[in-house]
């Protein structure tokens, strides 16, 4: 008894000691003022004009910048490196000055030259986000007028402009440069910095985690306490949840519903659920099959069990069209398809199958259990109008590659979107134009007038018009019935009460910005 | 012997090339098409093409394939058509991680494996072995990840002992890199704080990993001894009075472990292929997690690499294994 004892004692007192090491690094910590953010996602790539995806977009944000920032919510574009700008009538010249304090980590400043390299580089090697900017501006749009004046001629009219500059970030040509290689410094860039933001990247372990430090004498002043921050990269979301829980982490960005469940109440936890620009639809083949008939898409349509898919859904709401309801431009008398099986049946009469008998299929992304119990909600609604349906879940890729003609398209197809910049554009071009058919946004969807509208909507510089021209939008693909329109999901976060600061913006919410926020 | 090692080392060569032509094959004529993904969703016809020349994909495919045989003779393992890093560098950073996770696991499965089965040999129907049957029934039975949820709650959430994920602190700089096995690299700089603090992150995971491989060895090395108990010359021995020990670990031993090391060696290539749902448990940024992101997204080159790497590790280590039968049991011939 007594050597049982001792060996407990001892197995206890060993794993203290050890547990004391680290509880010591955390007080540590505390006295640095380091926030750590608990996130799924790596940053593999800091090339400013090559990476993709909200993890990069946090790392650049923080480390680089742009000539707008995002803010607020609505989003609206506010000053950053330029402090001003004015926009001709046409809506096609914009006219920047920066910031004269503006500088980058090496102390020279922030030209307007440096400018017009960074989007010339953004446009020859045509990657990340260049597509946001890919045909409204070319090689030589911008011009550098002085030291700190930047003119860009837009090469056609677009309204988003500068919803869209937050996400192009700008380089220091020296150092890129000195460093080109022959890949235009893509290799150098892709582990080393050449930004002006208020933090530098002080430690990289891939796949585990990045430290952020404060840059000391960065040319921003203000902002929060800050003095660095850790993206730690945990893939699990209950780990996420209980590294909060535990004061582990400040800020959990990728929980769940269950997550969000289990830290309600708990001490010195806030929780963050708003709506964000992220849309689920089940998009239909309207170019191949029996959806190819407007009718039917309605039929179903009227009879999907909208509430079934929103119990299943977690934090989220029902979408009303195909924008999200707080988007600029977003109807408000649109007339929404709801479960309503007289409507339901009265279209499937005049459709080319009257009384179903019909077997269609159904494509999501395997492991995504969310999709996967949708599909059973559409399975289910389908019965009611004697169609089944096959389930097909895929991986990914192999949607990806169903989606580049109308023949292989399944005639559902399950589709996450979330917007990239605040403004109607985004998720109406990229989802109803037909010029994006054959990709997995859009892959068959095509309706002249849409497309022309939708075109006619970028380069509306009038607030009022461009307003009516996306009601129009809406209207239309509405009476279309392209897709099932699904849930637009809560953004889910967590984070300690002690950070101040934190302002939430629907737009890439979870690609945190560390200058304002603080440690209490 | 010299002769057999020599022979057995040039057998890896069509070994891992056979591997190599069969994973590239498996790799590039799945469906699917990550180019496309990887260009991005509002990428033209143009952007996919160019992606694809860029990563010489639109090449014949004998083409590519030797392309990339060259390039890893040359240490270019290709790189990741998403995030356009170098395989090479990713092996190294992910690698080692594993390894660690993996070694310590399959340590404490033999240091307390081979001990335990004899045991269980030597006071057969008593209760050591009936402890021994029911320890590796319920450690063969019971799912890693799921012990490791229970071991994260146990010892990290409600008694505080262990750390709950990660092989660090979050806020401490690691060890400086030499092998990048945290705890090498902690005794390797004199550093045994962090050496402490790199093992407290160690050993939830390694424990998990350990009891599958730990209840085979168990049980393995308990029914061998036993065989090797009931032969004669084990008689012969005690009519002439050696005493039990000098049996059990100068005879019976060294004939009883041969099959458990042919178990040993297959583990090791079975928990280098199965760390994934543990690293995720742990968050431990393993192989396990870079290889299945890479699956999931086809990502050709870290699929190539990553299998690659686990046979050539795993044929090494098979490798030994056999030089290990001889080096134990001196009746082996090698021809």
């Amino acid at each position: 008894m007594m050597l049982m004892t001792t060996r407990r004692g001892a197995m206890a007192g060993g794993a203290a000691v050890l547990a004391g090491l680290a509880v010591g690094h955390d007080v540590r910590a505390q006295g640095r003022r380091i926030l750590v953010i608990s996130s799924n996602q790596d940053i593999p790539n800091f090339d400013p004009h090559v990476a993709n995806g909200y993890s990069a977009a946090m790392a650049l944000r923080n480390t680089y910048d742009s000539l707008v920032r995002v803010e607020g919510n609505p989003p609206k574009p506010v000053p950053h490196l330029a402090q001003s700008w004015t926009v001709s009538d046409d809506g096609r010249e914009y006219i920047f000055k920066l910031d004269p304090l503006a500088k980058f980590h090496d102390g020279s400043p922030v030209t307007a030259e440096a400018v017009k390299y960074s989007f010339n580089r953004l446009l020859r090697l045509n990657r990340g986000n260049a597509w946001m900017i890919a045909g409204v501006v070319d090689l030589n749009s911008v011009e550098a007028v002085d030291a700190t004046t930047v003119r860009v001629k837009l090469a056609t009219p677009f309204v988003p402009f500068l919803s869209v500059l937050p996400w192009v970030w700008i380089v220091n040509p020296a150092q890129v440069e000195a460093n080109k290689g022959e890949d235009d410094g893509q290799n150098w860039l892709r582990s080393n910095l050449a930004g002006s933001g208020a933090f530098r990247l002080r430690r990289a372990e891939a796949g585990n985690l990045y430290e952020f430090e404060r840059v000391a004498d960065g040319w921003k002043k203000g902002g929060g306490n800050l003095t660095g921050a850790i993206w730690k990269i945990t893939r699990e979301t209950a780990t996420q949840r209980l590294m909060v829980q535990r004061g582990e982490a400040q800020i959990a960005v990728d929980l769940t519903s269950e997550d969000m469940d289990a830290l309600k109440d708990r001490p010195g936890v806030t929780l963050v659920l708003e709506p964000e620009y992220r849309t689920f639809s089940i998009k239909m083949n309207t170019r191949h099959g029996p959806l190819a008939d407007a009718n039917l898409r309605r039929a179903i349509a009227c009879a999907f069990n909208y509430q079934g898919m929103l119990d299943v859904a977690g934090y989220a709401e029902l979408m009303k069209g195909p924008l999200p309801d707080s988007i600029d431009g977003f109807d408000r008398d649109l007339p929404l398809y709801r479960t309503d099986m007289a409507r339901a049946k009265e279209y499937l009469a005049k459709s080319s199958t009257p009384n179903g008998g019909i077997k269609l299929t159904l494509a999501h992304v395997s492991g995504l259990e969310q999709q996967r119990r949708w599909a059973l909600v559409m399975l289910d609604s389908l019965r009611a109008l004697n169609i089944e349906l096959d389930i097909k879940p895929m991986i990914w890729p192999d949607m990806v590659s169903s989606a580049r003609s109308p023949e292989t398209t399944a005639d559902f197809f399950c589709v996450y979107q979330t917007a990239n910049y605040g403004d109607a554009d985004n998720l109406a071009f990229a989802g109803y134009h037909s010029s994006r058919n054959g990709g997995w946004q859009n892959p068959v969807y095509s309706n002249p007038e849409v497309d022309a509208v939708l075109t006619q909507a970028r380069g509306e510089t009038d607030p009022e018009k461009r307003r009516a021209l996306y009601v129009r939008f809406q209207r239309m693909v509405m009476d279309d019935s392209p897709d099932i329109f699904g849930v637009l999901e809560k953004r889910k976060m967590a984070m300690r009460t002690n950070v101040k600061g934190f302002v939430f913006t629907p737009v890439a919410s979870n690609a945190i910005e560390l200058f304002p926020l603080s440690l209490g | 012997m010299l002769g057999y090692i020599l022979r057995r080392i040039l057998l890896l060569v069509p070994v891992l090339l056979g591997l190599s032509i069969l994973v590239f094959a498996i790799a590039r004529l799945l469906p699917g098409d990550p180019v496309t993904l990887a260009a991005g969703p509002n990428a033209t016809a143009a952007d996919v093409a160019s992606v694809a020349r860029e990563f010489g994909l639109d090449r014949p495919l004998p083409v590519q394939y030797w392309n990339y045989l060259t390039g890893v003779l040359r240490g270019d393992w290709g790189v990741s058509i998403f995030t356009r890093r170098p395989v090479a560098e990713d092996l190294k950073a992910y690698l080692p991680a594993t390894l660690e996770l993996v070694l310590a696991a399959m340590g404490l499965a033999i240091v307390i494996g081979i001990p335990a089965g004899l045991m269980a040999a030597v006071w057969r129907n008593k209760w050591p072995d009936f402890l021994s049957r029911a320890v590796s029934l319920g450690a063969i039975s019971m799912p890693r990840f799921f012990l490791g949820l229970v071991f994260q709650l146990l010892f990290a959430m409600w008694l505080g002992w262990l750390p709950l994920s990660g092989r660090f602190p979050l806020t401490e700089d690691p060890p400086p890199f030499l092998t990048g096995l945290l705890t090498v690299d902690a005794l390797a700089a004199g550093q045994f704080h962090a050496f402490g603090v790199a093992l407290s992150h160690l050993a939830l995971p390694a424990i998990a990993m350990c009891l599958s491989p730990l209840a085979t060895i168990m049980r393995m090395m308990r029914s061998s001894t036993i065989e090797v108990l009931q032969q004669d010359y084990v008689l012969t021995e005690r009519a002439l009075g050696l005493s039990q020990r000098l049996i059990l670990f100068k005879y019976v031993l060294k004939n009883a472990i041969s099959s458990t090391l042919t178990v040993i060696g297959l583990y090791v290539g079975w928990l280098l292929g199965g760390t994934v749902l543990v690293e995720t448990v742990f968050d431990w940024p393993g192989i396990g997690l870079y290889a299945t992101q890479a699956v999931l997204t086809q990502d050709f080159m870290p699929i190539i690499g990553v299998t690659l790497c686990i046979g050539a590790i795993f044929v090494t280590v098979n490798l030994v294994v056999d030089m290990l039968y001889g080096l134990l049991n001196p009746k082996v011939r090698y021809q």
